[in-house]
């Protein structure tokens, strides 16, 4: 039977053509589209990369009425230490990692300076970018970014002023301009800490306290991501968080949270809106494949009544005529599934070598724009590869649906088949 | 010599026309039978009930010690496959198959190799001299070729009884008379019975017995 139905398809393949590209179509959308849905969301992830997390909290503060001195990096407000201590408390949380940026309007220079934890995730991250020197072992000691370190002719062992303090180059790192929390200078939280602490200028814009950050870094497992951010949420939004007023007398800012999620919203609004229908698309493609095919069959049927007459004649069963029906249409579905499978795989060549481009947020890089030649600078963005690949989930996925169309395809022909009387179509010749 | 074919009080309506109206007869083993009538007269009708390729209103069937009016589809299937041979009209062949696999047909819902089904298709073929042809498709052979090809295949399981529906009727005369001393042969060397439906008087003189229809009903027989 097996047999029989091989020389069918390929005797009279263009009859069968229409079926094989609709079944390959489907398969291709349906692996295509959703891989692709999955790319945007990897990545979203991307930025997260730099920082060994995947939320970002950040707290909106107020504009300082001067650029000069220490100011927190604009426009942050200082986080306390009890909203780190309640959030690292949560059972989904792997660990937290805090740090404090600042920038330093000093006379000669403007410099965005990070206090790090060198021995928190973020900061051992940073110390992966060292590409000379060591990491800072007391508060006197930096690491200079090695853009602004060719800038201004720094070097490991070379003094730097900081807001009238000399500090020593411990070591150079590569950090590109386009990360997160990206700086020129980073030294050890502490001194960052104490720094921030001791300006007027910045204790007049926001009340900050000696333990204070003003960026946090959670490393939750995936699974938990949702449900963690939604506690930080809850936290955040609590009793006393958001109360009391700046020195200015302003109100206090709200939090920001970033994950993942907050990048895939802005990279792609079409696969957003593809990832939430995947059912929807995939119902549709299930439909117009199942009427395609099915019509297509059931009008090759109808062309062969008389050949499933004669079958009936010589003493083919109902049931041996829908075996080898049913074998067709199996052929014709993995024909078409494999058609598909390897135009997906082409196309998820092809797209992985784009690009996706995803906008920093200006609070995770922020940069004085009356300090750039050109406003547009200060929109910073990551470009990465789109981290597409044929996902075993989708290439089953079409399967599925594919087979579930060679079923109504089936379903339909048997029906059909059985409506035929030998007599009848022998007569009408 | 014992009988075949036994049918009794058969009668077959279509819609308000009564097809077949109380036809009763026998045919016996190894006979050459004839039947002929005009059109519309129920002649391929017969051969449908007699064949279970059609459901008997009334009456009684018996082919080969079977009862067919009290088979299931799947029984009469299985029925034709091993004891009846039909040879169309129009020869009735699958485009999409060359001459053995056309020959072998009844065969592929069997579990048998391939081998042995075209071994045993080849051997017939033989027999109708189609031996240069095996390859070939229906459309590259001749009318005459056809039919025989459509011969072979009535005889791949070597049935009792071969129903020839005017096997000859899309054949010239001479062709015609080549598929007539075919299934003679046949009948005479293999003993199989052959029922032949034809309008032509020539060939059914051919035959051991001519039964007439007219209106469904038997009108004269010899």
């Amino acid at each position: 039977m097996f047999y029989y139905a091989i020389k069918e398809l390929l005797k009279r393949k263009k009859l069968y053509l229409l079926n094989v590209m609709t079944i390959g179509l489907v398969a291709l959308m349906i692996i295509t589209l959703n891989s692709l849905a999955n790319a945007y969301r990897e990545a979203a992830r991307l930025p997260f990369q730099d920082i060994q997390g995947n939320i970002i909290i950040q707290r909106n503060g107020n504009v300082p009425e001067t650029t000069s001195g220490v100011l927190l990096s604009c426009s942050l407000a200082p986080i306390p230490q009890d909203l780190v201590s309640q959030i690292s408390k949560n059972d989904g949380v792997k660990d937290i990692s805090t740090a404090l940026a600042l920038w330093v309007f000093d006379p000669d220079n403007f410099k965005r300076v990070s206090g790090v934890d060198f021995h928190d995730n973020f900061g051992k991250t940073l110390a992966a970018k060292l590409i000379d020197g060591s990491i800072p072992s007391t508060d006197n000691q930096i690491l200079a970014d090695k853009t602004y370190a060719q800038k201004y002719s720094l070097a490991v062992g070379r003094e730097t002023t900081i807001s009238g303090r000399q500090f020593t180059v411990a070591g150079i790192v590569g950090t590109a301009g386009n990360e997160v929390m990206a700086s020129d200078i980073y030294l050890n939280l502490g001194a960052a800490q104490e720094m921030a602490y001791q300006s007027e200028n910045l204790q007049q814009v926001e009340t900050f306290n000696k333990t204070d950050v003003n960026i946090i870094f959670v490393n939750v497992s995936q699974p938990d991501l949702k449900t963690v951010t939604q506690d930080i949420k809850v936290i955040v939004t609590g009793s006393g968080m958001n109360a009391g007023k700046t020195p200015l007398g302003q109100t206090i800012g709200g939090y920001n949270i970033y994950t993942p999620e907050s990048f895939e919203n802005q990279i792609s609004t079409i696969f957003r809106i593809s990832d939430k229908l995947t059912w929807v698309i995939s119902l549709v493609l299930f439909v117009g494949a199942a009427i395609i095919v099915s019509r297509n069959s059931l009008r090759i049927i109808l062309e062969r009544r008389r050949e499933f007459g004669i079958m009936k004649t010589v003493g083919f069963k109902n049931r041996d005529i829908q075996i080898e029906v049913n074998l067709e249409t199996f052929i014709q579905i993995l024909a078409g599934f494999f058609a598909g499978l390897i135009l997906s795989s082409i196309a998820v060549v092809v797209l992985s070598h784009t690009t996706v481009s995803i906008a920093i947020p200006w609070e995770l890089t922020a940069y004085p724009h009356f300090l750039l030649s050109n406003p547009s600078e200060a929109n910073v963005t990551q470009m990465h590869p789109l981290p597409i690949g044929l996902e075993p989930l989708y290439v089953f996925a079409s399967l599925a649906i594919i087979m579930a169309v060679g079923l109504v395809t089936s379903f339909l022909s048997v029906w059909q088949i059985n409506k035929f009387k030998p007599m009848e179509v022998m007569r009408h010749e | 010599m014992s009988n075949i074919v036994n049918v009794s009080q058969l009668t077959k309506t279509l819609g308000n026309v009564r097809i077949i109206d109380d036809v009763s007869f026998n045919i016996e083993k190894g006979e050459f039978l004839a039947i002929q009538g005009p059109s519309g007269s129920g002649k391929t009708t017969l051969l449908g009930l007699l064949a279970g390729l059609e459901k008997a209103d009334d009456g009684n069937i018996v082919v080969a010690d079977k009862e067919l009016t009290s088979m299931t589809e799947d029984e009469l299937a299985i029925f034709r496959r091993y004891n009846v041979g039909f040879v169309f009209q129009s020869f009735n062949l699958i485009p999409t198959l060359n001459v053995v696999e056309n020959i072998a047909l009844p065969l592929f819902p069997e579990h048998i190799s391939r081998k042995i089904m075209f071994e045993r298709a080849g051997e017939v073929a033989k027999a109708v001299g189609l031996t240069q042809r095996l390859d070939h498709y229906p459309n590259e052979l001749s009318g005459g070729e056809q039919q025989r090809v459509a011969v072979a295949r009535s005889l791949i399981n070597a049935p009792n009884l071969i129903f020839a529906d005017e096997p000859t009727g899309n054949l010239d005369s001479k062709t015609g008379q080549m598929v007539v001393e075919l299934l003679r042969k046949l009948n005479s060397d293999r003993g199989q019975t052959v029922v032949l439906v034809t309008h032509d008087d020539r060939i059914a003189k051919e035959s051991d017995r001519i039964i007439k229809l007219l209106d469904g009903r038997i009108v004269h027989e010899n």
